[in-house]
């Protein structure tokens, strides 16, 4: 076909595009895998048999919050990424506050605990599942990412993929924690974020292979 | 492209044009042998129509097509098993040829000059587009030579250190 034509085809019948269009297509993607992840957690674990006394305590709301928030932070950063030719800015500091955050506190609680209690607030009793869990979780809202991204224009993939990552690993923290019962800050501060960093892994992984566009 | 994303069909078909225009020059010396430099314009131009939502106002028109061209041009040579890369050095010269670009380019210079100083902008768009000799252009704005010279180096400094090109020789 003549590029002439091609440009007259592509012109006829123009339909307006609303300027939320691509924060419209992450917001879709992600919360349809958060559906799916949601789905896995209760069908897999279940919610924790005291969750009803557990969302009074500050602990819940801080597992919660730090997951829930870096993960709105990173959908950020993502539909920055979706876009050709645009870096991912300040938000993607702004990202890594709740980590900061949440590292200083588990520092205090490790100052001013006694040694032989160190062990367990740093392993409590689920930190050799902790992170398999959070990257089985987040996988779902993984596909939900990668599947917003891929129909918009991302330039830079592998980053694009690592961020679709990192965004599903949190997101899937946040839903995890209604199953999870630990409740100490240096817990959350490694295992949890061990768990988003294998699912952020696992995107910057497939990320130059799964978000290429024609 | 804002006309085009509100859906008016005359102005976003001119402006696929002059792109087309654009992307032959920038494709017929980069293609890959093997290549048709023409299949590239066309699928750039339909990756730019059907993901035109992605173009955000707020950035050069120029910058977001180009990062699209680039990105086509990067996965034709992949696809090929090339190994080679496009720099993103290159970018200006994606408007060096074809004279169809000077209504693209001047809309994004509208867009960058806009944070300088009124006089400044005045002072620039003078002696750098306009072509008016430092002399005529002290003339005009009843300034001294020296001072002319001053304003429209600073003007392009903060430009360069804020879009990140590199520093105009002959300054």
């Amino acid at each position: 076909m003549e590029t002439d034509e091609l440009i007259h085809s592509l012109t006829g019948n123009l339909a307006a595009v609303r300027p939320s269009a691509v924060a419209r297509r992450v917001a879709t993607g992600l919360g349809l895998g958060a559906l799916a992840s949601t789905a896995v957690m209760l069908g897999w674990l279940g919610l924790r048999p005291d969750l009803a006394q557990a969302i009074s305590t500050p602990m819940f709301w801080m597992k919660f919050g730090y997951a829930a928030l870096t993960g709105l932070f990173l959908a950020g950063v993502l539909m920055r990424l979706a876009r050709p030719a645009v870096r991912p800015g300040l938000l993607a500091l702004a990202a890594g506050l709740p980590l900061l955050l949440v590292a200083t506190m588990a520092f205090y609680r490790m100052a001013s605990a006694p040694p032989q209690m160190h062990h367990a607030l740093l392993m409590g009793h689920t930190s050799q599942l902790c992170p398999w869990r959070i990257l089985v979780i987040g996988l779902p809202l993984l596909a939900g990412a990668v599947w917003a991204v891929r129909g918009l224009a991302p330039t830079r993939l592998w980053l694009a993929g690592l961020v679709a990552g990192g965004c599903a690993g949190a997101l899937g923290a946040a839903i995890y924690a209604f199953a999870c019962n630990e409740t100490s800050a240096p817990f959350l501060a490694i295992w949890y974020t061990l768990g988003m960093g294998l699912v952020a892994a696992v995107g910057a992984m497939a990320g130059s292979r799964l978000l290429r566009w024609r | 492209m804002l006309s085009g994303l509100a859906g008016e069909a005359g102005p976003y078909r001119r402006l696929l044009d002059e792109l087309s225009g654009l992307l032959r020059a920038y494709y017929r010396r980069r293609c890959p042998p093997g290549v048709d430099a023409e299949d590239l314009v066309q699928e750039t131009l339909i990756a730019v129509h059907t993901r035109r939502a992605t173009y955000d106002p707020g950035q050069p028109f120029t910058a977001w097509a180009y990062a699209i061209a680039r990105y086509k041009l990067i996965d034709a040579l992949r696809r090929g098993r090339a190994h080679l890369r496009a720099p993103a050095e290159e970018a200006d010269a994606l408007f060096v040829p074809a004279g169809a670009d000077a209504a693209m380019a001047s809309r994004d210079l509208e867009k960058v000059m806009a944070d300088l100083p009124a006089r400044t902008r005045e002072l620039i768009r003078d002696v750098k587009i306009t072509g008016l000799s430092t002399r005529e252009a002290a003339d005009k704005h009843g300034m001294s030579e020296s001072a002319v010279k001053v304003a429209v180096h600073r003007g392009l400094k903060s430009l360069g250190g804020k879009y990140g090109g590199a520093a105009p020789d002959g300054d």
